[in-house]
């Protein structure tokens, strides 16, 4: 059976710097998993080659055994494949609403013309988007907030509105660059929650990026390590946190060996 | 849900405003006024349409003239020639005869062949990043003032074109840099303020649209728009198109008001407009209404000092009593700008200097002391209709507030 998402052995080089290098992995549908490394590993490259931001060097990346190579960023979401960024890149000045609602711009089937002279198809489907938003907001408790700017939201759920964002688009797999970064123990005990009843509530898998430990372990099924752009470990997170490999990769980066 | 009238309702009161500017507030005005008023519509129309590119989408084109022009010469040709050929004169008709038919005609033909150019001219530089188009649309605008000085010379008679060799109708006989005149004087307000009500429709209806919104996300973050799955680059070209086609329609009004010449397509002018969207508050079809009817009001003023103090005044208030928060703030900017205003033209009485010939250089100041004390603009994002709703100082403005941010590097 072809995986749902299938990366094979992918690369890119910026200069003379390998920041990827072979990287593979398997995503099966309802999937959690981890890519944790040291800082500078290579992972938001990594987001970056399977979202069409850079084009690999080598491998190729499939979705249901179609390939993505060469695709668009934003075909590459229409495709299925939605991410989180690791620098919140929220539409500020936007409206909460608002921000979820760009992101079901790419499902829409009104024209131009239809949106210019308010066709009952395009104000039909205004209001489905409205519905839809709201109740996604609702789900993740920001439903009072919907029509303050983004930019006013508190960071924990501008964090948490970027993952709302990113399933807006309707998305069978969920990339969330470290989610959790600058949160705090409370604030996180929360993302966990929340990550979980995703996985419940849609039909995404999820592919998640994170330094916290306490997250990655208590979540994923499968955790894949890289360091310096190659993959030094795979397996379940108990297998990875006693690799030596592992270990000795994250010796010099103290906070992350303690957690 | 913001309130949504029945769709109907709108175009009603577009035709309504048109009627009532030409049969009850014409007739009021005289004929300097009149002018002045059309010359304000025609700039709000040139405003609004920019503002869809530098105010939703966050780019920066500098060449709005160029399309201006372009739809002032084509509908200027086609009323122009149509009425030779038809009438033997073009002498301009009222209003219910057939030429109005040919004047529609043209000017959507005006603003087609404007918006196919602003097509071409901006899939290749939307394409990129960065400030591409600023200069692709400023080089735009001048070699374009350049190719209207060689066009052949215009033919006046009837005779003149039946007897015409190819070689004087390519390329097109539309004056050079004479200039073309004589196209039939029948714009007037009832024209102007119909294609106002449109333009100011169709920039609300996109803005209010699924399209709108992802324009403005392309500006708030364009990495963040096309990872949401927005294709930003046909949205950029999109805007681009519908500006360059409304400042088509503008060239057209133009052209069935006055003479045109090759000037018409330069940076002069492009200037103007940006200025405009600017003092207005980038993506506020507000303040770039606002801000067209003044600058125009205001450098008819300072060509010929007269009481424009109403104008400046009226828009002080509704900037400061009905949007809530930095009331203090815009009253001093706007005291501040009235004020310096006020001194440049007394000193220029005082002097016995014609401030018409200086108005770039006023405009450049309001400009530089916009950037520095408001760099929001007039309404900063907020529209009008921010007022009329709930008074919630948190709810963001209709789309999002002032630009300025600096761009993003790659995720
Ligand atoms: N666009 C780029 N140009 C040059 N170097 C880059 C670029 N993007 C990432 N890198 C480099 O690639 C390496 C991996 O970065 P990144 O993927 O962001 O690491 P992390 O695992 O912390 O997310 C780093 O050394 C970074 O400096
Ligand atoms: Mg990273």
């Amino acid at each position: 059976m072809t995986p749902l998402l299938n990366v094979n052995n992918i690369g890119i080089a910026f200069g003379g710097l390998r920041a990827v290098d072979g990287l593979s992995l398997q995503l099966e549908p309802g999937d959690l998993q981890g890519l944790i490394g040291p800082n500078g590993a290579g992972k938001t490259t990594c987001f970056n080659l399977l979202t069409g931001v850079y084009r690999p060097d080598t491998g190729d990346v499939r979705l249901s055994g179609e390939c993505l190579l060469g695709l668009r960023a934003h075909q590459i979401t229409r495709a299925g494949l939605a991410r989180t960024f690791q620098n919140v890149r929220l539409f500020p000045h936007l409206s909460v609403v608002d921000n979820l609602k760009v992101a079901c711009h790419l499902r829409t089937g009104q024209t131009l013309a239809g949106a210019i002279f308010r066709s009952a198809f395009s104000r039909r489907e205004e209001q489905s988007i409205d519905h839809k938003c709201r109740d996604l907001l609702d789900r993740f408790g920001l439903l009072a907030r919907a029509d303050e700017a983004a930019s006013g939201l508190a960071y924990g759920d501008q964090r948490r509105l970027e993952i709302a964002r990113a399933l807006a688009t309707d998305p069978k797999i969920l990339l969330l660059d470290e989610p959790a970064a600058g949160m705090n123990p409370q604030e996180k005990v929360e993302l966990k929650s929340l990550i979980a009843k995703v996985l419940a509530d849609f039909p995404v898998a999820i592919l998640l990026i994170e330094h916290d430990m306490d997250v990655v372990m208590g979540l994923c099924r499968q955790i894949t390590v890289v360091d310096h752009g190659c993959v030094i470990a795979t397996g379940a997170p108990a297998e990875i946190q006693r690799d030596p490999k592992v270990i000795e990769a994250y010796l010099g980066v103290p906070e992350e060996t303690s957690a | 849900m913001p309130l949504l009238m029945p769709r109907w309702v709108a175009p009603i009161l577009i035709v309504a405003f048109a009627v009532g500017l030409q049969w009850v507030a014409r007739p009021l005005l005289g004929q300097y006024a009149e002018r002045v008023a059309m010359d304000a519509g025609i700039a709000v129309v040139l405003a609004v349409s920019l503002n869809i590119v530098n105010g939703y989408t966050g780019q920066f084109s500098i060449g709005h003239a160029a399309f201006f022009a372009i739809g002032a010469y084509t509908a200027g040709a086609v009323t122009y020639y149509a009425s030779l050929l038809i009438w033997n004169s073009p002498v301009a008709m009222g209003l219910w005869s057939s030429q109005s038919v040919i004047f529609i005609a043209a000017t959507i033909l005006g603003g087609l062949v404007a918006a196919a150019a602003g097509w071409l001219i901006g899939l290749p530089s939307l394409r990129l990043r960065g400030d591409y188009l600023a200069i692709v649309t400023l080089g735009f605008g001048e070699i374009l003032r350049v190719l209207l000085q060689q066009t052949n010379k215009q033919l006046y008679t009837r005779e003149e074109l039946h007897a015409a060799k190819l070689g004087e109708l390519i390329p097109p006989p539309i004056g050079g840099s004479l200039g073309f005149i004589n196209v039939p004087k029948v714009a007037n307000l009832f024209w102007v303020g119909l294609f106002v009500g449109i333009t100011l429709l169709v920039a609300w209806r996109l803005k209010k649209s699924t399209f709108g919104r992802s324009m403005i996300a392309i500006r708030e973050n364009e990495i963040a728009a096309e990872s949401m799955g927005v294709n930003v680059t046909r949205l950029k070209v999109w805007a681009f198109v519908f500006a360059a086609f409304f400042a088509g329609v503008a060239g057209s009004l133009y052209a069935h008001e006055v003479q045109l010449t090759p000037q018409d397509a330069g940076f002069l002018r492009s200037f103007d407009v940006v200025i405009m969207v600017v003092l207005g508050g980038l993506g506020s079809i507000t303040g770039a209404t606002l801000a067209a009817a003044l600058v125009t009001v205001a450098g008819e003023w300072l060509r010929e000092p007269t009481h424009v103090w109403h104008l400046f005044g009226l828009i002080a208030i509704i900037r400061i009593l009905f949007w809530p928060t930095g009331r203090l703030k815009a009253a001093i900017w706007w005291a501040g700008l009235i004020a310096l205003v006020e001194g440049v033209r007394s000193l220029a009485i005082h002097y016995q200097v014609d401030l018409g010939e200086y108005r770039m250089i006023v405009f450049a100041l309001v400009l530089i002391l916009t950037m520095i004390l408001r760099p929001g603009g007039l309404m900063g994002t907020h529209e009008i209709t921010d007022a009329l709703r709930l008074r919630n100082p948190k709810r963001a403005p209709t789309g999002g507030a002032a630009a300025g941010e600096p761009t993003e590097v790659p995720a």
